[in-house]
């Protein structure tokens, strides 16, 4: 990958991603992120229009939809959709630590990565890791 | 006219002799004594060899001598000395017929009777006593002179007798009284000291010091040598047997001996208390040694009377109470209706107590239960909010440590005060996600099925990393299927054996002890998890069980082994912790056993497949499984050639370790796609490394033919 990795992080909870923004601005990663699935995807359409692409997604599982409505989903339907319009797109997914069901549908859908909340160490690493496949 | 007057001087001095004697004897009251006085004072009074009193016996058949003078008489007294009334002796006559009777020159009398030890006697009167008209004995006089009476002396004779009669009488009268009294006054001191034990005890309301301090209150009220308690076992809590009867306070130094080697006596045994509880009347043994049911008890030697007096409350008899003296012949039947007054309030104080103690641990059963739901419901929400939010804080620290580091050559003191605060705050923050996790997974959705809980517990420890010395297994043959969320189930073993590990650190021997057997009544399968740390303070055994309870300082939140009673509490199960004799504490925990018909599913057949697992019970359960339906299994604990099967079914949890680098190899080997991987607990982190690993999927392990039927579809 390039130098200058974009990262799409997408999470409603503003103080998880913003710490989580931090961190990885911090690496020297370029990242830019989304309150919800709507505005996520809007903001990765755009970006491959101006021929800026995303080379990562960081996707909550649990948060609005693209409709903009409260769902257990939204993520995984996101992590669907994204990969439609980039197949090749490494995905890392957040996941809560009793949510297994909805965790091994993501990796079905095809996420690379998996994400526990609140055990952070790591995500750095997972990142670097597809940075340097 | 010498004659008259002489005549009537000796009536005179007879009626004198005879007044002299009724007042000295009349104010004697005690009966042998008067008799033994009245002949002294008629020999001295009247100048006679001798006098005898004879009185008539419960028969009414025998005149029996109850005293007589000087020698003669004693040696006629220890001879038992008696005469037949109506028999041929003046004494027998007298009696008989209630007249005085006379003999003169005796050799020549036909009725009387020659005593060899009067040799001397010359004259005799017999004269009857009498009170009203019966005949309550005889009086004999005797004199060495011939001829010494006339029948004119039998009326001033015979009124000294008369008002012998009545002294007599008086003083049986008095003696009886005397008796009554004293009897009466026994038992009124008995009753006094049962309602001073009933005053007493029920005053007590903890059990154990109810027993220990009773058996105090009644020595010291009877002044008893020895009491001591029994309870029918199981008497004191839900489910006796009542099979024995245990020693629950016992006074002094025997007692604390007997408490020390638990004496117990078993019920319709041939111990008093045994036989006084199966029943449930009073035993009594006098003169010990020789009562047949009498337990020779080498704590109590001094014992020579014992009571055993059984404790009832309504229809059951809880127990009994012992009762000693070291005097022979302590106790008679009369003790018994105020001894048992005794018992009785005794056994209504320890019913008492009992049922307190009852509602007691139901309150605090009620209070664990509702503390808990409380949290679980109103509060689980809150707090699944504050973890989510404290989740970043952690990362926050991190970039914090980060910035730290470039700032450290500037002030290197005031930058260690601030990674000490950092590391504070990164401790709570992720104690606040502990609880988070701790409080939700238990309140998770659950799905029962039918479990191997052996092989549950078992992949719990693997999960834990406990080594395999310091753990060990006993599991009964043929144990029964039970029910529950495998998930929760491994949450819950896995908080008992964190319980059981972090109670161990720094004891010398480190080893948890699991026994899962069936319980007696098959209703459920008990787990016993054991540990060689110091135990759980007694005053703190019904308490680990709330919510944010610990014993172990401000690092824990106090949540693993309530989450625990939670999650046994949703299966029906129950959960509960002693300590053991030996040291260390034991938790077991009861799951309901699988009683219905097992659902049974259609297995593929004709398949080469191969299981990776140790040698278990579920490993032969599927081998068997899949084998019956036709399929080739191979069973392997490692090694790998999977090439040539058309499935690979691998469980996680070996007892080396997990499946890591054989699922690496399968993965490496392009064959992941064939791999089944299964697990008695879902855990997040665990199943996405699994999943990455690129197997086919992970499962919940199937434990009967209908769910491997699913898996292996």
């Amino acid at each position: 990958m390039t130098e200058e990795t974009r990262i799409l992080l997408v999470d409603d909870e503003k103080l998880v991603r913003r710490s989580m923004e931090k961190t990885l601005l911090r690496a020297g990663l370029d990242v830019e992120t989304a309150e919800s699935a709507g505005v996520g995807l809007s903001m990765f359409k755009d970006a491959q229009k101006n021929d800026e692409p995303f080379d990562i997604a960081i996707l909550d599982l649990n948060m609005p939809n693209l409709e903009g409505q409260e769902d257990s989903d939204a993520g995984l339907k996101l992590l669907s959709v994204l990969l439609e319009v980039d197949a090749d797109l490494p995905i890392v997914v957040l996941t809560a630590f009793d949510d297994v069901a909805r965790a091994k549908e993501a990796v079905a859908r095809g996420a690379h990565a998996y994400f526990v909340k609140g055990r952070e160490a790591g995500l750095l690493e997972i990142v670097n890791n597809i940075i340097n496949e | 006219m010498k004659n008259a007057v002489t005549l009537d001087e000796r009536r005179a001095a007879l009626f004198q002799a005879g007044a002299e004697v009724s007042r000295k004897v009349s104010s004697i009251l005690d009966p042998e004594r008067l008799l033994s006085e009245t002949v002294d004072v008629i020999c001295d009074e009247f100048g006679f060899y001798y006098a005898g009193v004879f009185l008539v016996d419960e028969t009414n058949e025998w005149a029996v001598l109850h005293a007589g003078r000087g020698k003669p008489g004693a040696a006629m007294l220890a001879e038992g000395h008696r005469l037949r009334i109506n028999g041929p002796s003046m004494i027998g006559a007298a009696t008989g017929r209630a007249d005085a009777l006379i003999a003169l020159d005796v050799g020549e009398e036909p009725v009387h009777f020659k005593n060899p030890h009067l040799p001397n006697t010359r004259s005799e009167m017999a004269l009857p006593l009498k009170v009203g008209d019966k005949v309550i004995g005889a009086l004999t006089v005797q004199s060495v002179e011939e001829a010494a009476f006339s029948d004119d002396d039998i009326t001033a004779l015979q009124a000294m007798a008369d008002q012998l009669a009545i002294a007599i009488d008086n003083s049986r009268l008095y003696d009886r009284v005397y008796n009554l009294l004293d009897q009466l006054s026994r038992r009124t001191r008995l009753l006094q000291a049962a309602a001073h034990v009933g005053r007493d005890v029920t005053s007590i309301l903890d059990l154990d010091e109810l027993l220990n301090n009773a058996v105090d209150i009644i020595c010291d009220a009877y002044d008893f040598y020895y009491a001591g308690v029994f309870l029918v076992d199981g008497a004191d809590s839900a489910g006796s047997s009542g099979e024995w009867a245990v020693l629950r306070a016992g006074r002094g130094e025997a007692g604390a001996a007997m408490l020390a080697v638990e004496h117990k006596l078993k019920v319709g045994g041939h111990s008093m208390i045994g036989t006084a509880v199966a029943q449930r009347k009073a035993r009594i043994a006098l003169d010990v040694g020789e009562e047949p049911v009498h337990f020779k008890n080498p704590y109590l030697p001094s014992t020579r009377s014992e009571m055993a007096l059984p404790l009832i409350v309504r229809d059951d008899v809880i127990g009994a109470v012992t009762v000693q003296s070291v005097e022979e012949a302590a106790f008679s039947d009369y003790d018994i209706t105020s001894l048992q007054a005794m018992a009785d309030q005794l056994a209504v104080a320890i019913n008492n107590a009992r049922l307190l103690k009852e509602l007691e641990s139901a309150h605090a059963e009620l209070v664990r239960t509702k503390t808990f739901e409380a949290i679980a419901t109103a509060t689980i929400e809150a707090i699944h909010w504050i973890g989510n939010k404290a989740l970043p804080i952690s990362a926050s620290v991190g970039l914090l440590r980060g910035d730290l580091e470039r700032l450290s050559v500037a002030d290197p003191d005031l930058v260690e005060s601030m990674r000490e605060d950092l590391a504070m705050i990164d401790d709570s923050a992720r104690l606040i996600v502990s609880v988070q996790e701790h409080l939700i997974g238990p309140a998770r959705e659950e799905k029962p099925r039918p479990t191997m809980v052996d092989d549950v517990v078992k992949d719990a420890a693997v999960a834990m990393d406990i080594p395999v010395d310091i753990i060990s297994y006993t599991v009964a043959p043929d144990l029964p299927l039970v029910v529950a969320d495998t998930t929760q189930l491994s949450r819950a073993f896995g908080y008992v054996l964190e319980n059981a590990l972090e109670a161990m650190t720094g004891a010398d021997e480190q080893h948890i002890a699991v026994d899962v057997a069936p319980t007696d009544d098959g209703g459920f399968v008990a787990v016993r998890i054991a540990d060689t740390g110091p135990g759980i303070p007694e005053e703190k055994l019904d308490k680990i069980w709330a919510t944010f309870y610990t014993t172990k300082g401000a690092q824990h939140a106090g949540l693993g082994l309530s989450a625990c009673l939670q999650i046994l509490k949703q299966i029906d199960g129950r959960v509960s912790a002693v300590n053991l004799p030996a040291g260390g504490a034991m938790i077991e925990l009861l799951i309901p056993a699988f009683d219905g018909s097992l659902p049974t599913g259609k297995l593929p057949t004709a398949k080469s497949i191969l299981l990776i697992d140790d040698d278990d019970a579920w490993s032969r359960f599927v081998e068997a499984a899949l084998t019956a339906a036709g399929n080739t299994v191979t069973r392997s604990e490692g090694r790998v050639d999977p090439v040539t099967f058309d499935l690979v079914l691998v469980d996680d949890m070996l007892e080396a370790g997990n499946s890591q680098t054989v699922l690496k190899q399968l993965s490496t080997a392009g064959e992941g796609h064939k791999t089944l991987v299964v697990v008695s607990s879902l855990r997040v982190e665990r199943v996405m490394e699994l999943m990455q690993l690129g197997v086919r999927d992970v499962l919940l392990k199937p434990y009967t033919t209908a769910e491997l039927a699913k898996v292996v579809a």
